[in-house]
């Protein structure tokens, strides 16, 4: 009983913090970055843009905050913005969704992935991830109290193990969460995958959350959205967000497109988890989202010829390059340095050669598994792709045995 | 296909929010919302255009404003905060709230709030698993019983929410108040969680004591506070929690998942914003000082049982006179539908069966001049000869439960 201890104890309880915790570290981008720029390095680690977005948007938001839109927003989103959302959808996938009922705008899609596992998942459920995923995922799983379950997808190809996938499933599978184009390796799932995927989540009445972030950044292939396969979009919370997109990273203006009964447990996560999103930021993504062609077709081509820059310098340097389909990351393996891990791998890249990349054992539940590969990323101007590739051409020695 | 979480299930849509719905719908005056209807000070919209402009729209951390804050803490309340490690930017203090009850509350812990409180710290608990334990402040001053207090306490108790200057009421905690706070806080070795969004609105020279600045309290104390309603833009999302280095870690390693980062931009013109001089500060309390006189007077003149002013915030908790035998959901739709102003009803405040539960209405008098003169003659325009309301006359034959 508290009471007891007096002030004379001298030594001070600890405070505690919540056992959730367990799973919330620094992760390991704050790790490399403190790293880079210890060491003057150019970091192609970090996922994101080291040029800006488009005029056209900026000018908006500016606009937007002139004219006063400096309140809160509506919880759910300003409305022209799920308009603009729900267009935008059709437009990419045929479905036609209410912008009222079925589109929540969310503090980037972090934040839409926050608020769907906390409003559609209870304690004890479990989810199945693809392994390597996108580190937060398995810290927000784990703060809405799901039992996190992986099927790793294993180089070359990253293909869908679809057997080990249905073995995973239980009676307590909630759902699947899925990332294409999918960071970290570039994969994009194909129709047959996703038909795959489709027909197990049908038969065992499971969901789906499907982080669709880089949509845009498809390359060799079209991006396909599960929920505009048959019977898929009465499952599926399909989340997104402005940033890769329209080189915005740090505006946060994500959303989340979900038939209304699983809207409405997003929503209430949501409007708990941040109130509302910034209201000027919201504004200016309306004209974002309603850009012409013309600005995706640029997009492509831009990001194809940064691609195409560090991809060959990687190859030239040594690196098994492994395809990548969508998304400005491609992973390599780095085992022909000689080094016995990626982390360390990437600790003697920042050392010695002064380039980032991230290790990628932090995207698999079990690290071992990631140990021989690495993340590089090309959402760069090609001055820094270039400079990156040289350091690498002088100072990464092949260690021969 | 029930695939809401319990948790999700059990929450209702925010009746702040409908009420707005409604207000709009009648094209209603509204000073039920929280938020300015006057425009956001030119110097911190310009600092954001700027900011926009010179290209800050990636993912960014500005240290900075942990810098100004940290030295406005010490300026305030003579409190030494390190920057580098005690403080978290968040989206807001909503999110800066949330991340905090996340890091220290587990399944089972108990939390106690003030009763009346705003609606999201319940849910907020909730979501993380903790049990909210309610104390009632005592009407009409609103008082604390620190034996109410002290009962409420068991070994199931990891902390305790503070909101001071106090949503709805207006009230101020004293510092006899914060001491009795701290003593049973100290003795049971509970944590604090504080709101203080309204830090710097008090009136009649009254001063906001922060509750970590009492002896010992630091070290238990997590201090959520925004740009919001200091600066008026309460949608631009940029918020902070101060809280000692291992519970300031743990709320920004959640943070990192649940949003990642506050709006870039915005994050640089708050910048600006701290940097106000202390004019700012003199005129936003005596701007507001005037305003609460004026809607003050006018609720006394109307009829409301107007004992307790409001010291702080940007709120005025009107209690409905004995004659009124409408509940106070009732008063407001006759108001928005008689007068076309909507305030909010008090119920949405308490939790538990408190005999005054329906007998408040909150209105919000953070609007322009133009605005409160319009809703006062509006109001006006129902009274009788003796100035008070009509309204409070309704319901004359009916039986009070």
């Amino acid at each position: 009983m508290a009471e007891s201890e007096s002030t004379q104890n001298s030594v001070p309880k600890p405070l505690q913090v919540a056992k959730r915790l367990e799973k919330f570290k620094t992760t390991i981008f704050t790790q490399m970055s403190s790293l880079a720029i210890k060491h003057g390095a150019i970091n192609l680690g970090q996922g994101f843009p080291n040029f800006d977005g488009p005029d056209f948007v900026k000018e908006a938001a500016i606009q937007a905050i002139r004219d006063s839109k400096n309140q809160y927003a509506r919880g759910c989103g300003v409305p022209d913005l799920n308009l603009a959302v729900a267009e935008r959808f059709k437009k990419d996938t045929g479905l036609v969704v209410d912008p009222e009922k079925e589109v929540t705008i969310t503090s980037g899609c972090t934040e839409a992935i926050a608020a769907t596992m906390l409003g559609l998942i209870n304690p004890g459920d479990e989810v199945i991830v693809f392994a390597p995923f996108y580190d937060s995922y398995e810290a927000t799983l784990s703060m809405a109290g799901a039992i996190t379950k992986s099927v790793t997808l294993r180089p070359p190809s990253f293909s869908v193990p679809i057997d080990e996938l249905r073995s995973l499933i239980s009676k307590s599978t909630r759902a699947i969460l899925l990332n294409t184009p999918h960071n970290p390796t570039g994969k994009m799932f194909t129709r047959e995958e996703l038909n795959a995927i489709a027909s197990l989540c049908i038969e065992n009445d499971i969901l789906v959350f499907s982080d669709e972030v880089y949509d845009k950044l498809a390359f060799e292939m079209d991006h396909i959205s599960i929920a505009s396969l048959p019977g898929m979009y009465t499952r599926t919370v399909t989340l997104n967000s402005l940033g890769k997109t329209f080189s915005l990273t740090g505006w946060k203006i994500g959303w989340a497109i979900a038939p209304p009964q699983l809207t409405w447990g997003v929503r209430q996560a949501h409007s708990f988890l941040t109130f509302a999103t910034a209201t000027p930021l919201q504004h200016a993504a309306v004209a974002a989202l309603r850009a012409p062609d013309s600005y995706f077709e640029e997009l492509r081509r831009d990001y194809l010829a940064k691609k195409s820059i560090l991809v060959e310098g990687l190859k030239s340097v040594g690196f098994k390059v492994f395809p990548s389909s969508g998304t400005y990351f491609v992973v390599v393996d780095h085992t022909p340095f000689g080094l016995e891990n990626d982390v360390a791998f990437c600790e003697y890249l920042i050392k010695e050669v002064g380039v980032v990349a991230i290790p990628t054992s932090v995207f698999y539940l079990n690290p071992e598994e990631g140990k021989n590969l690495a993340r590089f990323t090309f959402c760069k101007d090609e001055e820094t792709l270039r400079s990156a590739v040289e350091r690498m051409k002088k100072k990464l020695m092949i260690k021969k045995h | 296909m029930e695939k809401l979480s319990s948790v999700a299930k059990a929450l209702e849509p925010s009746p702040i929010q409908q009420l707005s719905f409604l207000a709009q719908q009648c094209n209603a005056i509204n000073l039920a919302e929280g938020f300015p209807d006057f425009v956001a000070p030119a110097h911190i919209k310009n600092a954001a255009v700027l900011a926009i402009n010179s290209d800050f729209n990636q993912y960014r951390h500005v240290q900075g404003i942990c810098d100004y804050v940290a030295q406005k803490m010490k300026e305030m309340h003579d409190m030494s905060i390190d920057p580098l490690t005690d403080i978290v930017i968040c989206c807001g203090q909503s999110e800066a709230f949330a991340a905090a009850i996340f890091a220290i509350i587990d399944h089972g812990d108990e939390v106690i709030v003030f009763d009346p409180s705003y609606e999201t710290y319940d849910t907020c608990i909730r979501l993380a698993g903790g049990v909210p334990v309610y104390v009632g402040l005592d009407p009409p001053y609103w008082t604390l019983d620190p034996y109410k207090l002290e009962k409420a306490f068991t070994d199931k108790t990891k902390a305790m929410v503070l909101n001071s200057p106090h949503n709805p009421t207006g009230k101020v905690f004293t510092k006899d108040e914060l001491e009795a706070i701290s003593v049973v806080c100290t003795r049971w070795d509970v944590l604090a969680v504080t709101d203080e969004v309204y830090e710097h609105i008090t009136y009649d020279s009254r001063s906001h004591v922060s509750l970590a600045s009492l002896p010992g309290m630091q070290s238990r104390t997590v201090i959520t506070s925004s740009l919001s309603k200091t600066y008026s833009v309460t949608g631009w999302r940029v918020g902070w929690a101060i809280a000692p280095p291992r519970i300031a870690s743990a709320i920004r390693n959640i943070h990192i998942r649940l949003t990642d980062s506050a709006p870039a931009p915005f994050q640089e013109a708050a910048l600006a914003a701290l940097r106000s001089p202390p004019s700012y500060f003199k005129t936003l309390r005596s701007d507001y000082e005037s305003k609460r006189d004026c809607i003050f007077e006018l609720l006394v003149k109307v009829g409301f049982k107007m004992v307790f002013k409001p010291q702080g915030s940007f709120f005025v908790f009107a209690e409905l006179p004995e004659t009124c035998y409408l509940s106070d959901i009732e008063f407001v739709e006759e108001l928005i539908k008689q007068a076309g102003v909507v305030a909010v009803p008090g119920a949405g405040f308490f939790h538990g069966d408190g005999c005054c539960s329906r007998r408040y209405i909150r209105f919000a008098f953070c609007k322009s001049n133009e605005t409160l003169t319009a809703a006062a003659a509006k109001i006006n325009e129902l009274a009788e000869g003796d100035g008070r309301l009509k309204i409070f006359e309704h319901g004359k034959l009916r039986v009070p439960t």
